[in-house]
C-alpha cells in the first residue's frame, strides 16, 4: 500500500491569544530592530507518514484520528491537514 | 427580554425591574451588561451571603478576613501571612489545561495583590470515574499539567492537594486552588481606592475578547453546547504573570501606591466598582486608555472582558512616573486609565462621551436572593440502607481498597508539580498530611485542604464538619496549631430547594466547627451551578476546607518512616461509621449508611491532646485516620516506610460488631502514632488526662502487615499492598509503573 506524506498543523483559534507567539515577536524580533515585524502566531506542525489506499484515505484517517484521540482540544485550538510531496 | 437574550444575559425579570427602580430610569445595554457580570452568582454571592454570616471572622491572628482578595494573618515580627481560595470549574469543563493553568494565575494575582508575595499553592480536585472514563481522565491529566506548567513557570512550589474521584464529577470536573503568600505587614495595600485624586492605572495583558462572559458563564449550567463557547476560553501566560508579580510588588516598595485589585470575574466593571465602593469614593475612566488587543471592541466587550493577567492599580496623584519606572523596567504594559472621584459613582467614558455613570454600590452589591431550602426525601432512607454482608476474604478486600483511585497513591500527581521551589518547603507532599513551609520570621505553617462528597451527599452537616476536623488533623499531625481556615463551597443549582438544603447544612456545619474550635474564617469561595443539564445532575456537595496551623518548630515530626520495634498505638474510639465511606462504595457499591459524627467537645480535648504529644517529643510519627479508615493508614504508613507491622484488633478501642467495621470505619478524632522507645505509658498518660481513648495496639517488624482479632487473621505482604497502592493511578493514565 503507498504511503502518503500528512502534514498537521495545530495552532490557537485566531479569536485566542498566542503569548508565545506575542513574545517572539516582541522579544526577539521588533527589539532587535525588525520593526517591520507585525504579528506573530505560533503552531505545533506533526509530520505523519501514513499507510493508505489514497490521498483522500491517508487524510480522513489522521482527521479521525486527532479527533478521537484529542490530539487538539477543538474549543481551543483549529486543527489543518494538508498531503505535502515528500 | 429581546435585548436581555441579544446580549446573553443571565439577569432575571426581577433583577432587571430593581435595577431600572434604583437607576430611576432604563439602564443601557452597557449598564445591563455591567450589571449582569457583577449580579452573577459568581461575584455577588447573593444567594449565600445571609447563610455565609454564620462563619466566625474574628480571631487572635486576623487581621483582614472575608470580603478582600485575600485574608491576612498577623504571624508575628511584623510579618503577615495571605491566603485564599479559588476555583476554575467551568473553564477547565472545557480546556483544562488553560482553564486550571488560568486558575492558579488568578489566586497568585489575589495574593500579589495584597502586597505578599505567594510562597505555596494547594490544589484540590474532583473528576469522574478514572477508571472508566476516557474524558475523565483527559481532564485530569490536563488539569494537573496546566497547574503543573504554570505553578512551575512562575516559581511558586505546588506542595500539596487532594482529589477525588466520583462520577457525578464526569461532566463537572472542580478545580480548586489554595494560595499563601507572605509580606511585611507594612507593605499590605487593600483593593480600596480611598484618596479623591489619586490616578488608576491598568497593568499588565491586553483586554481582549478572550474570557468574555466568564462571570456569567461560570453561573450557567453547562450544557452541550458549552463546548461551543469559545470566547470564554482563557489562555493562560505564566510569564507575563511573573513579570506583573515582580514588577508590582518591587513598585509596592516605592510607598506610592495605595490600592490594588485583581481583574478576575467581572473584569474592569467589577473591579473598578469594587475599589470605589469599599474606598466609598468614585472612580472615572477613558476607554480609549484602555490597551486592547482587538481595535474593534465594543465599549461592553472592554468593561466586562476577563483577559488575564491584568490588575488595577491605584497610584498616589503626581506620583504616576515614579511607578511607571518600575513597569518600564519589567516590560509590564501600563496605561492611566481614569482617576478617583468623589461623586461614589463609576463613570465610563469614550472619547470624553459619557457612556454611564452609576452608582459604584449598585454596581457591586446585588439584591440578595433568600433561596428555598427542603431536606431531600431520600436522606432517611439512605441513611438506613441496611449494611452489606462482611466479604469472607478481607486481605482481598484492603488490596481492592488501596487499589481504589481515592486512596491509591497521589504521587503521579505531586510529582509533576515542583514543590520545592523557593527552598521553604520544610515538609513535602507524600511526607505527611500537611505540608509545612518555613516563614521569614523562623516559625513555620503546615496547610492542608480536604473534602469529602461521599460523606457530605449524604449527611452535609457532619460531612463538612467532618471534612474541617479532618483538615485540622493532618494540621495537628505535624505539630501545628489550626488558626485559621479557607472554605470553598461548591454545589448545583441554588434554586433547587434540594441542593440549597445541603449548602446550607454544609455552611452550619462548618461554622459550628469554627466556634466551637476557634478556627476563623479568613476567606472563601462559593461555586454553584455545578451541574449538568442534559442529565439534571447535581455533583455531590463538595465544600473544600483548607486549615492553616502556626508552629514555633517542626524538628519533632519531620518523618514518618517507622522503626522496626516501635510501638504503635491508636487515639480515639472507632465507631461503626461506614455511611459514605470508601469500603462502602468502593468495595460494595453502596451509597448509604450512617456517615461519621463530629463530637465538638471531643474535637477540643483532641487538639489539646495531639499538640502535648508532639511539642514533648512523644510521638515518633503520626497519622491522621480518614478515608479508608484504620486499616488503609496503617498500611499506607507500613509501605512509606518499606516494614511490616503486626495489630492486635482486640485492643483498638471501639464500639464496632464486625471486623471490616474496625478495619474500614472512617470515624473521625483518631491518629494512629507511632511511639518514640520508652513514651508509650507517658502518651497514655496525657490522652487519659483529656479523656482521649487510647491503646497500644501493635508493633512495627516484618515484611507483612498482619491484623488479629482472636482466631481470626489478616494478613498481607507488603510487596503486594505497595504494589497496588503505588500504581493504580499510573497505569489507568497509560504510564509504566
Amino acid at each position: 500500500m503507498p504511503q502518503f506524506n500528512i502534514n498537521v498543523i495545530i495552532e490557537n483559534k485566531p479569536t485566542i491569544r498566542d503569548p508565545e507567539g506575542e513574545v517572539i515577536m516582541r522579544d526577539l524580533m521588533v527589539k532587535n530592530g525588525y520593526t517591520q515585524i507585525k504579528g506573530v502566531r505560533t503552531a505545533k506542525l506533526l509530520k505523519i507518514v501514513v499507510e493508505a489506499s489514497s490521498s483522500q484515505e491517508a487524510k480522513q484517517i489522521v482527521s479521525k484520528m486527532c479527533d478521537e484521540l484529542r490530539i487538539y482540544n477543538p474549543v481551543v485550538s483549529i486543527c489543518s491537514i494538508e498531503e505535502t510531496g515528500a | 427580554m429581546e435585548r436581555e437574550k441579544k446580549l446573553r444575559l443571565n439577569l432575571t425579570e426581577e433583577e432587571v425591574e430593581s435595577l431600572r427602580k434604583a437607576l430611576g430610569r432604563e439602564p443601557n445595554d452597557l449598564e445591563l451588561a455591567m450589571i449582569d457580570a457583577e449580579w452573577s452568582e459568581h461575584c455577588s454571592y447573593k444567594s449565600s451571603k445571609p447563610l455565609l454570616k454564620l462563619l466566625p471572622t474574628q480571631g487572635k491572628h486576623v487581621i483582614l478576613g472575608p470580603g478582600y482578595d485575600a485574608g491576612v494573618l498577623d504571624i508575628g515580627d511584623g510579618y503577615v501571612l495571605t491566603a485564599h481560595i479559588e476555583s476554575h470549574n467551568h473553564p477547565s469543563a472545557i480546556d483544562p489545561y488553560g482553564g486550571a493553568a488560568t486558575g492558579v494565575g488568578g489566586i497568585l494575582r489575589d495574593i500579589i495583590c495584597m502586597g505578599t508575595r505567594p510562597i505555596a499553592l494547594l490544589d484540590v480536585l474532583r473528576f469522574g470515574s478514572i477508571s472508566v472514563s476516557s474524558h475523565s481522565r483527559w481532564l485530569f491529566k490536563h488539569v494537573v499539567r496546566g497547574i503543573s506548567d504554570y505553578g512551575n513557570c512562575v516559581g511558586v512550589p505546588t506542595v500539596g492537594g487532594e482529589v477525588e474521584f466520583d462520577e457525578t464529577f464526569e461532566r463537572n470536573c472542580l478545580v480548586d486552588v489554595v494560595c499563601f503568600g507572605v509580606g511585611k505587614k507594612s507593605d499590605l495595600v487593600l483593593a480600596e481606592a480611598r484618596h479623591v485624586g489619586d490616578s488608576i492605572i491598568l497593568i499588565g495583558g491586553l483586554t481582549g475578547r478572550d474570557g468574555l462572559h466568564g462571570s456569567s458563564f461560570a453561573s450557567a449550567v453547562l450544557t452541550e453546547s458549552s463546548e461551543q463557547d469559545r470566547s470564554a476560553v482563557q489562555i493562560p501566560d505564566p510569564f507575563a504573570e511573573k513579570m506583573i508579580m515582580e514588577a508590582t510588588l518591587e513598585s509596592i516598595g516605592t510607598g506610592r501606591v495605595r490600592g490594588l485589585k485583581d481583574l478576575g470575574g467581572g473584569g474592569l466593571s467589577c473591579g473598578l466598582s469594587e475599589i470605589a465602593d469599599k474606598g466609598g469614593t468614585g472612580v472615572e475612566i477613558e476607554l480609549t486608555r484602555v490597551p486592547l488587543s482587538e481595535e474593534d471592541m465594543h465599549p461592553i466587550e472592554i468593561m466586562i472582558s476577563e483577559s488575564q493577567e491584568r490588575m488595577l492599580l491605584v497610584v498616589e496623584g503626581g506620583y504616576e512616573e515614579e511607578v511607571a519606572k518600575i513597569f518600564r523596567k519589567y516590560g509590564v504594559r501600563y496605561s492611566i486609565i481614569g482617576k478617583v472621584t468623589d461623586d461614589k459613582h463609576v463613570t465610563v467614558k469614550k472619547a470624553g462621551t459619557v457612556l454611564t455613570k452609576i452608582r459604584a454600590e449598585l454596581l457591586a452589591n446585588a439584591p440578595i436572593i433568600y433561596r428555598r431550602a427542603e431536606k431531600p426525601k431520600n436522606i432517611e432512607s439512605l441513611a438506613n440502607t441496611p449494611r452489606p454482608d462482611e466479604p469472607h476474604d478481607l486481605e482481598k478486600t484492603l488490596l481492592q481498597l488501596l487499589s481504589l483511585p481515592n486512596i491509591a497513591s497521589k504521587q503521579w500527581i505531586y510529582e509533576q508539580y515542583d514543590h520545592e521551589v523557593g527552598l521553604k518547603t520544610v515538609i513535602k507532599p507524600g511526607q505527611a498530611g500537611a505540608a509545612v513551609l518555613r516563614l521569614p520570621n523562623n516559625k513555620f505553617i503546615a496547610v492542608r485542604a480536604d473534602g469529602n462528597s461521599k460523606h457530605c451527599y449524604l449527611d452535609p452537616y457532619h460531612g463538612a464538619a467532618g471534612v474541617f476536623a479532618e483538615a485540622c488533623r493532618n494540621v495537628l499531625a505535624v505539630g501545628a496549631k489550626p488558626i485559621a481556615m479557607l472554605d470553598h463551597l461548591q454545589f448545583g443549582d441554588p434554586s433547587n430547594p434540594e441542593v440549597f438544603w445541603a449548602f446550607s447544612e454544609s455552611v452550619k456545619g462548618i461554622a459550628d466547627y469554627a466556634k466551637n474550635l476557634n478556627i476563623p474564617c479568613i476567606g472563601g469561595k462559593v461555586s454553584f451551578y455545578n451541574e449538568d443539564k442534559v442529565s439534571g445532575k447535581a455533583i455531590k456537595p463538595t465544600p473544600v476546607v483548607a486549615v492553616i496551623g502556626l508552629a514555633d518548630a517542626v524538628e519533632t515530626l519531620k518523618s514518618n518512616r517507622l522503626r522496626v520495634g516501635s510501638r504503635i498505638l491508636i487515639l480515639g474510639e472507632t465507631k461503626p461509621e461506614l455511611g459514605g465511606s470508601e469500603y462502602y462504595e468502593g468495595i460494595h457499591g453502596l451509597v448509604g449508611g450512617k456517615v461519621p459524627k463530629v463530637d465538638f467537645e471531643y474535637e477540643k480535648r483532641l487538639h489539646r491532646c495531639v499538640l502535648k504529644i508532639v511539642s514533648l517529643g512523644l510521638a515518633k510519627s503520626l497519622e491522621d485516620l480518614s478515608k479508608g479508615g484504620l486499616a488503609t493508614a496503617l498500611a499506607e504508613l507500613s509501605i512509606k516506610s518499606g516494614v511490616g507491622m503486626k495489630i492486635d484488633l482486640n485492643k483498638v478501642p471501639n464500639t464496632c460488631e464486625r471486623l471490616d467495621e474496625i478495619l474500614f470505619s472512617e470515624t473521625h478524632g483518631r491518629f494512629v502514632a507511632e511511639a518514640n522507645v520508652g513514651a508509650e505509658d507517658r502518651i497514655k498518660r496525657i490522652a487519659a488526662s483529656f479523656n482521649i481513648p487510647c491503646e497500644i495496639i501493635g508493633e512495627v517488624e516484618g515484611e507483612y502487615l498482619s491484623f488479629e482479632k482472636g482466631v481470626k487473621k489478616i494478613k498481607v505482604q507488603l510487596r503486594e499492598l505497595e504494589d497496588t497502592w503505588r500504581c493504580t493511578i499510573p497505569k489507568l493514565m497509560g504510564d509504566e509503573c
